[in-house]
């Protein structure tokens, strides 16, 4: 049987259809069930909707005021944002005079009882008229429905449409309530939707070149997207429009004069690529640049869609020199190594080759949070024999896994991390990342050698306390797991 | 004559707030019970979001529940997930206890949790005949709607919703019973540090201490189901009406004190945070009211430890430095009167919550310091941050969300209170007692001489 029913998952039998131990000899149907509603009570580590549209996609904007229509505690939290660095940089040259706009300030109605009970839309409209007055900077307002909002039906697309007019800036009101869909993923769904009804379009470019792209569902974690973006500049090739990261509201806006796009996390990203094609005709690829093999592979299809071959050669060819033989240093480290992947949503396909070709790394389970099918699809073709993939992956599961398995390290993020910890288990961040950027050649690099300083920690040499340790067993534990690479010594 | 100037928010918007809604301080709550798993009956957001709060603050796993209401819940109501939700728990966790705590969703779409929580209780009872032990794990609703109050709170409510429906008259112990607030492993640690060296036995209601901060022995860790080590357990909080007091440690929380009080004679004191030394000398009067103790000698050394390190120090490096104070309404009080025990003048002070004792608080602290403060009441971390700008001050006393304001205005920030993200090791030392006092004080003092004295000046010398 290819589905694997966990012992801690004998009271929700639920959860087998979820997990899939790869066959090579199973029919293409077989994969996790996914994207459904997700058992209550099972410590899922899902988030909701409004965090998929506020947390993912659009709070990678730099130049935008955003308005939770919520009770406070939502607005809180779409403050503690993702690490989603932002520059300055405008698309006519200008900046934008308030540096990390974007992480600095989140705004909300703060919805109290009467509120609730006699309707939110006046607080609305005077809270979003507060906000440009607050931030006359900000080129647009996005204001988000939340549970309450939904739930008691305030029309929140008569307030945006009135004052968009008022206002003269766009006002644009997101409709993901946090009960939307199974997890995070209907919010990117809706934001997408949203974004291309509502602002694809509507601006045109200062200028416009025969090399300018989109670069979508790239929203610069830890500043990924500045990676890419220095390759495709050397290649002669300008960013038009960024959905999302480090992108301001304009460039959104004219994301119809893209020649080609390029489309990055094909999760959450995918349905404005498509809309785009549908209606203004605009080709789109789908890119994939984790690990160096991956990273030159596409910068060579984009090369040769453009004719721009030789540049792109130069890019890898001056990258790789770069990175190449400390590559090869974690290589020989991290040979053999057991590694999870618990990624948000692609991640897990993304990576399972190259840890695997690139690094040597053996990767025996991956999981996503909210991956759909076409995801799955691709973790299946990419995993080896006998691995286990997982949708939903609950604490249980995980902590199932680590103590039978006990992998050498686990690819997660901040909800799995310390309880991996706690278990003897190196975990690594991979939703937000430790440090990055992990994208790219440079950033393969950085994610290698997280990986190695995590997995060779001395410390998860020396959790218990030896009563008897062997002779100068500490001492020599020590002076044997430093050495020296580049003039730096690091752990073995 | 010194006064306070109460500045209330102009604007209809909240621009950063500095508080967040209920449901976050009834899962703290929960999470200091032993074996308590907290399961928020709402979206999938409402326990991640805090999961991600408390992870990124005490870099602890925060195992929280949800009972994922999606929009067939929100049509036909919630029911179904939350004794779904507790039953699932129930059968793979075998818990201590779970607190079943509501949100704006289920309280909006009228979801009974009483209710529901018995009906759910009900069937547990019948399931143990082949389960065992599924009776006795103890079920506590927790209404929290996020539209109401904020997550101070929001743990008012858990922990007299943990108290009143778990004591039990009974023998009459020697124990108090403390009502921590929202505070840190190293706060309640240096809380039962002061009660060991009185001779009182503390039962905390509820101790985060070790669930927030605990080791990494694989050896002795339980697993399938993962328990941090250390909370209150179920028989301590039932044990908490025959103990001889409550002294609740933040006027936000005293709910909890009230109730053992009227329903099971247990006297209650509600005060401010022990943070400072004037605050400390009354948390150890009032314990000496309750338990009629001798204060030792031993504490009074580490009472003199901490005046002996102001005397050498505060007037030198500190007197008449203005400082700026945010965040829980609490600590912020407890702060601003250690500044002024510091020769420092507290000029503003900010809280989000909308706490009836704040001012009243800051009057007394005004006179006390002969010091005129501005009280940004029931304000935004945006205010605090136009304010300042208008209003320099020296130092900036407040969690980690003002990180990136006060790099702009360029007043060093210290970091104290919930959440502190960007540097570590702050939820394990105190800010409270004497000791915590000291911690302050340094901190402060460190941060001046950083700041404030040119690095290879002379006056740096000795």
């Amino acid at each position: 049987m290819p589905y694997k029913l966990f012992d801690v998952d004998k009271e929700i039998p639920e959860r087998k259809n979820h997990t899939y131990v790869k066959h090579c000899s199973d029919p293409a149907e077989c994969m996790p069930a996914c994207n459904t509603k997700t058992v209550p009570g099972s410590m899922s580590e899902r988030g909701c909707a409004f965090a998929g549209a506020k947390g993912v996609i659009t709070g990678a904007l730099k130049d935008v005021v955003h308005v939770v229509h919520s009770p406070v505690g939502c607005t809180y939290y779409a403050g503690g944002t993702k690490r989603y660095p932002t520059s300055p940089d405008m698309p006519d040259g200008s900046k934008f005079p308030i540096e990390n706009f974007n992480l600095k300030y989140v705004c909300g109605t703060d919805l109290v009882e009467s509120d609730v009970v006699f309707g939110g839309m006046k607080k609305l409209r005077q809270s979003i008229i507060d906000a440009a007055q607050e931030f006359p900077e900000a080129n647009a307002i996005y204001a988000y429905a939340t549970c309450t909002t939904g739930l008691i039906g305030d029309d929140m697309d008569a307030v945006a449409k009135e004052l968009t007019a008022e206002l003269g800036k766009d006002v644009v009101v997101f409709n993901a309530p946090g009960f939307a869909g199974p997890s995070q993923s209907k919010g990117h769904h809706i934001a997408n939707h949203t974004i291309f009804e509502r602002l694809v379009g509507t601006q045109e470019p200062p200028t416009t070149t025969p090399y300018d792209i989109g670069l979508i569902g790239e929203y610069n974690i830890d500043g990924d997207l500045w990676v890419l973006e220095s390759y495709l500049k050397e290649m002669g090739i300008r960013i038009i429009s960024r959905f999302t990261g480090d992108a301001c509201h304009n460039e959104i806006c004219f994301m119809h004069r893209a020649k080609l796009n390029l489309v990055r996390c094909q999760r959450s990203a995918t349905y404005i690529a498509d809309l785009i094609k549908e209606k203004y005709d605009i080709p789109y690829i789908n890119v994939d640049f984790f690990s160096t093999e991956y990273c030159a592979e596409n910068l060579r299809t984009i090369g040769e869609y453009f004719g721009l071959e030789k540049k792109a050669e130069k890019v890898i060819a001056d990258r790789m020199k770069k990175v190449g033989p400390e590559l090869e240093f974690y290589r020989e480290k991290l040979q053999g190594k057991k590694v999870y992947i618990f990624s948000g949503g692609p991640k897990s396909w993304h990576l399972a080759i190259p840890l695997e070709k690139e690094l040597g790394i053996k990767v025996t389970a991956v999981a996503s949070q909210f991956e759909h099918e076409d995801g799955y699809v691709k973790m299946k073709n990419r995993v080896n024999e006998g691995t286990l993939i997982v949708d939903d992956p609950n604490s249980m599961e995980l902590e199932e896994m680590i103590t039978n398995d006990r992998p050498d390290l686990i690819l997660a993020g901040i909800k799995e991390k310390y309880m991996a910890h706690k278990l003897g288990v190196p975990s690594l961040m991979i939703h937000s990342y430790e440090n990055g950027p992990y994208i790219g050649f440079e950033g393969f690099l950085n994610l290698a050698k997280d990986m190695y300083s995590n997995i060779y920690n001395p410390v998860w040499r020396m959790l218990e306390f030896e009563e008897n340790p062997a002779k100068n067993g500490e001492i020599e534990g020590i002076t044997e797991s430093i050495e020296t690479i580049n003039g730096t010594e690091v752990a073995k | 004559m010194s006064g306070v100037n109460v500045i209330e928010k102009e604007r209809t918007l909240t621009i950063n707030p500095l508080k967040t809604c209920q449901p976050l301080g009834a899962m703290f709550a929960v999470m200091g019970v032993y074996h308590g798993l907290p399961m928020v009956h709402g979206s999938q957001g409402c326990s991640t979001f805090v999961r991600y709060n408390f992870a990124r603050h005490f870099r602890e796993p925060a195992e929280i529940a949800v009972s994922s209401l999606h929009e067939d819940a929100a049509v036909f109501g919630g029911r179904k997930n939350i004794n779904m939700g507790i039953k699932n728990l129930a059968l793979r966790f075998k818990p201590d206890l779970i607190g079943a705590i509501t949100t704006c969703s289920s309280e909006i779409i009228g979801d009974d949790v009483f209710g529901f929580v018995d009906t759910t209780k009900k069937e547990l009872k019948e399931m143990s005949e082949d389960v065992k032990g599924l009776d006795k794990i103890e079920v506590i609703p927790i209404p929290t709607p996020s539209f109401v109050g904020n997550h101070f709170t929001g743990y008012d409510i858990g922990v007299n919703s943990l108290v009143s429906g778990l004591a039990e008259h009974g023998e009459p112990t020697e124990k108090v019973n403390i009502i921590p607030g929202m505070v840190n492993p190293g706060d309640i640690r240096e809380i039962k540090h002061i009660l060991a060296l009185m001779g009182i036995e503390g039962l905390i209601l509820t101790d985060t201490s070790d669930p927030f901060d605990s080791p990494l022995r694989p050896s002795v860790t339980p697993t399938k189901p993962y328990f941090p080590k250390g909370g209150t357990t179920v028989d301590e909080i039932r044990d908490s009406a025959n103990s001889q007091g409550t002294i609740a440690l933040c006027k936000y929380a005293g709910t909890g004190a009230t109730s053992l009080e009227k329903k099971h004679e247990v006297p209650a004191i509600i005060e401010s945070p022990p943070i400072g030394l004037q605050n400390t000398d009354q948390f150890l009067r009032n314990l000496k009211i309750l338990t009629d103790c001798e204060i030792p000698d031993s504490i009074l050394d580490e009472r003199g430890i901490l005046v002996d390190l102001i005397a050498d120090n505060a007037a030198r490096y500190l007197f008449g430095r203005k400082v700026a104070i945010y965040g829980d309404p609490d600590i912020t009080t407890g702060m601003a009167r250690f500044v002024g025990e510091l020769g420092m003048e507290p000029t503003m002070v900010c809280t989000g919550a909308n706490s009836k004792t704040f001012t009243p608080d800051m009057e007394k602290i005004s006179k006390e310091t002969g010091c005129d403060i501005d009280v940004l009441f029931e304000q935004d971390m945006r205010s605090f941050e136009v304010y300042v700008q208008e209003n320099p001050v020296d130092l900036i006393i407040g969690p980690s969300d003002g990180r990136l304001l006060a790099q702009d205005l360029g007043i060093p920030l210290i970091r104290a209170g919930f959440p502190v993200y960007d540097r570590i090791g702050y939820h394990r030392h105190p800010i409270v007692g004497y000791n915590g006092a000291a911690r302050l004080m340094e901190m402060i003092t460190n941060t001046v001489l950083e700041k404030y004295y040119e690095p290879t000046h002379w006056k740096l010398q000795q």
